[in-house]
């Protein structure tokens, strides 16, 4: 959902911009999971990043191995190689893969078989087995046996790359503005679907802007060219949102409907002018015309529940609260990303009344609420919502409140953010992101934690009751985790039979959503069609 | 003419809009809010001596904002001053003879001409909707209606009239009544009893508690509405919404019968998110003796309306066909882009 630019920018103490900094450390030594189907890579935990052009060959190549797809399979083992002697080199800096751990190494070679659902990933093993049976060094033959798949099996088509971590192997066409923002959309500083498209949009402003047609083509013939190496790099960096494909298609088509014989100099300042528009007409002009609607429907008196922060909720209370409207904001907010802190903090700030919680508590926020603002990813042409995950069990908490009065649910979104794809379950399409980030644990304020938790429960003694069961909470994590700052899921990716997944979307079905507010009037969710099939033939 | 307190140019001709339109609506019992408001409008237009486009729709602005004060419940007259206004301005923003450019005197006849064109053509679809509508009434079928709508009565005369021939149907009604505003006279609704009694329609008359009894015994629902809002929803007499309730607890068919031209921008969320102060539910602690008047004016189910959410509407009876409630803002998107 849509945190604005610049409140996404000046966040700095809050959790979301520091989750991906350490998550980003640990990407750095030790592979991703997500990679099923890479061959012989993907044997040893330790290993930087594959060549790009390694992953789509693996695919077909478990399927039949032809002479080509051999080929391609030896390159890669050597390319494992190689990067295992690498890794081998510098040890030292282990991220809580440790490969003397006898148990978890004993029980990974139960998990490759009960984790190895995939057809693919299974095939690999087999591939490797004379590697394994030659290599009689231990360390080694642990790291290959718990090569766990760490992918859950229902969103196996999902993961596909993991995210790029370094501008390293970008293209020389790539512009130094679009490798930046690859890597803020990356690290969600950049976040939000408008604040992605309009950050997209100008980039490829300073793209076009440093663009000089080669010789012996044209602008409109070639421009176009070099702006796919620029999206290609984006979208290894996280995949590109509905509001930046429709803005790129646009853009395109701009670009294609370009006379060639027009100098190359007002050709540029056309497309610059038409950026700019496109920005200003879809996204800056349509938020205002969308708060001044929505914010119509807010009353005095009303509870407004909202999920995380969506940039176009913010606006909409925002403008509510200027009008004198008196009423109440509840912000439901949830891991890893955290987007309703910087909400909260906006409004607080403003002067609205702010209550904060964490979806876990949706049942209790929802028991008062008049009204639920959300913001929207997307909305797909059977009406449905895509939005950030959790998004649905809100709407679904307010339209199916036991024994209560119906609470409408009103979904901002402009209307770039609608797309002619249907959604029929939150399965098919979606995004994962990198399951470390669900690892980190806020830092624990925790007294007895500092003790040993026998020396803690003797010392409760007095107080059985409320002694108990303090120890007991601070005593359950001590069990599972090595040191006791560390989350206990610390070191997932070697613990057999566990899996972590970080699904970015969910979709709401339509008959939660009541209203869609959008620049061109507010409609009922199966206007949506009708609508997009409008702005994008005007 | 529009207020008081506008410019004193109109001031010299004394055309009080909320009168003309009341006028309309007494003098023609046929007329709909929506379309009394249209002529009103167009006879603004003829009686002011405006002479550029945006003094035109300065004047009709201002007009209609007096006109939609003046009246309690504005919502089905809002229908049709944004109707006009939106033809208004897409006549006006056409190129050629009749745009911008063109002469205004030009224009303005046109326009004058075309509401009136539009006029006649709004009361002629009561005529095509009886003709959509007909086929829903089955030979040997029991109708619930309820409140004055002159669409249903036309459209239940309709197939009464269909005698012997090929699209004959027997059927009876059940015709819910609501007690008139002072004792004495009839309930709203009962001409329309007469006219199909004496077509030899079968007619029970009850009163609104008796819908969910009633209901046991009713095929279908067809009922009228003052405005068609965007999510295709129905704003409408008060009592239509229980009806609608009860026949989705009951699964009949409920069937709103509307012309298009009651379509109205609007999107309310529920009952209290109407657009209009409704003074429906006054709480008091002690009885009020003394104001018997007050007591009257408040909650006559035929000024007072309530809104009937698009999932209990099985489908609209329009002049342009028949249509689902999610079409409704399809529509409506037609209209105004």
């Amino acid at each position: 959902m849509a945190n604005s630019v610049d409140s996404a920018q000046t966040s700095s103490p809050s959790v979301p911009t520091s989750a991906p900094a350490t998550q980003q450390s640990t990407d750095m030594s030790s592979q991703p999971p997500s990679q099923p189907s890479s061959t012989g890579a993907s044997k040893p935990a330790k290993q930087p990043k594959q060549p790009k052009a390694n992953a789509p060959a693996a695919g077909p190549g478990e399927e039949k191995l032809t002479g080509a797809e051999l080929k391609k399979k030896a390159k890669a083992e050597k390319v494992a190689r190689r990067a295992r002697e690498k890794a081998e080199r510098e040890t030292t800096g282990g991220a809580g893969a440790g490969p003397a751990n006898p148990t978890s190494a004993k029980k990974g070679v139960a998990g490759a078989g009960a984790g190895g659902k995939d057809v693919p990933g299974q095939q690999a093993q087999k591939g490797q087995k004379h590697r394994r049976g030659s290599n009689s060094q231990p360390s080694a033959t642990e790291q290959k046996k718990k090569q766990e798949d760490k992918s859950v099996a229902v969103f196996g088509h999902l993961y596909g790359q993991p995210r790029r971590t370094t501008i390293a192997g970008a293209g020389k066409e790539v512009h130094p503005a679009v490798l930046a923002l690859g890597l803020q959309m990356r690290d969600y500083v950049v976040c939000g679907s408008s604040a992605r498209c309009v950050a997209t949009l100008l980039a490829f402003k300073r793209v076009i802007e440093a663009y000089t047609t080669p010789l012996g083509t044209s602008l409109s013939r070639h421009l176009t060219t070099h702006l796919s190496h620029q999206i290609t790099y984006l979208s290894t960096c996280r995949p590109l949102s509905i509001t930046q494909g429709n803005a790129i298609r646009a853009l395109k088509l701009a670009i294609a409907s370009i006379d060639p014989s027009v100098p190359e100099a007002s050709a540029k300042a056309t497309l610059s002018d038409f950026i700019d528009s496109f920005i200003r007409e879809k996204i800056t002009v349509a938020d205002q015309v969308i708060a001044a609607s929505a914010a119509q429907k807010v009353q005095d008196g009303d509870v407004i529940v909202t999920f995380a922060g969506s940039s176009i909720v913010k606006q909409t209370l925002l403008t509510a609260y200027k009008q004198g409207k008196k009423f109440r904001v509840s912000i439901i907010d949830s891991r890893p990303l955290f987007e309703g802190k910087n909400l909260a903090r906006t409004l607080a700030n403003a002067g609205l009344e702010v209550q904060y919680s964490l979806v876990n508590g949706i049942s209790h926020a929802i028991k008062d609420a008049t009204k639920v603002f959300l913001g929207a990813h997307a909305m797909t042409s059977n009406g449905r919502l895509y939005s950030r995950v959790g998004t649905a069990l809100v709407a679904m908490s307010a339209k199916e409140r036991a024994g209560g009065v119906e609470v409408p649910v009103i979904v901002c979104c402009e209307t770039v953010k609608f797309t002619d794809r249907v959604a029929l379950d939150s399965i098919v399409v979606n995004e994962i992101a990198d399951a470390d980030e669900l690892v980190p644990s806020e830092p624990q304020q925790q007294v007895t934690g500092l003790f040993d938790p026998v020396a803690a429960a003797a010392a409760a003694q007095p107080d059985p009751k409320k002694g108990n069961s303090k120890t007991a909470a601070a005593s359950a994590p001590a069990d599972t985790t090595p040191a006791p700052d560390a989350s206990p899921l610390s070191n997932w990716k070697d613990t057999a039979n566990l899996q972590l997944l970080n699904i970015m979307y969910d979709v709401t079905p339509a008959e939660y959503v009541d209203m869609v507010v959008t620049e061109m009037g507010s409609l009922p969710p199966s206007a949506v069609p009708i609508v997009h099939r409008m702005s994008t033939n005007l | 003419m529009a207020s008081t307190t506008s410019a004193p140019s109109e001031a010299s001709k004394p055309f009080d809009i909320v009168a003309t339109y009341n006028e309309l609506l007494r003098s023609d019992p046929d007329l709909t809010m929506p379309i009394a408001a249209i002529e009103a409008l167009v006879l603004l237009l003829t009686h002011s001596p405006s002479s550029t486009i945006s003094e035109t729709l300065d004047l009709l602005e201002k007009s209609t904002t007096h006109l939609k004060k003046s009246i309690p419940n504005p919502i089905g007259l809002s229908a049709g001053t944004d109707l006009f206004q939106r033809y208004l301005i897409t006549t006006l923003q056409r190129p050629g003879q009749l745009g911008p450019a063109g002469d205004f005197n030009a224009i303005r006849a046109h326009l004058l001409s075309n509401g009136r064109l539009f006029i006649r053509r709004a009361k002629e679809s009561r005529d095509k909707i009886a003709a959509f509508g007909r086929g829903f009434i089955r030979d040997g079928s029991t109708v619930l209606t309820n409140g004055g709508s002159r669409v249903v009565a036309s459209l239940l005369q309709k197939a009464a009239d269909e005698k012997g021939g090929p699209f004959a149907v027997r059927f009876r009604v059940i015709y819910v009544l609501s007690p008139a505003k002072d004792s004495s006279a009839e309930p709203e609704g009962m001409e329309t009893v007469r006219a199909l009694r004496e077509k030899g329609v079968p007619v029970a008359t009850v009163p609104e508690s008796a819908v969910a009894y009633a209901l046991g015994k009713a095929d279908i629902v067809i009922v009228g509405a003052e405005g068609v809002v965007e999510n295709g929803g129905i704003v409408s007499r008060m009592g239509t919404y229980q009806i609608g309730l009860l026949a989705k607890a009951m699964s009949k068919p409920f069937y709103v019968v509307a012309e298009s031209h009651k379509f109205v921008r609007l999107y309310p969320l529920g009952q209290y998110d109407l657009p209009i102060e409704q003074r429906v539910i006054d709480f008091d602690t002690e009885e009020d003796i003394t104001d018997g008047a007050k007591s009257q004016s408040v909650a006559h189910s035929s000024d007072v309306v309530d809104f009937t959410p698009p999932h209990l509407i099985s489908a609209l009876i329009t002049d342009s066909g028949v249509l689902t409630p999610s079409a409704v803002s399809e529509e409506l998107i037609k209209i105004w882009f």
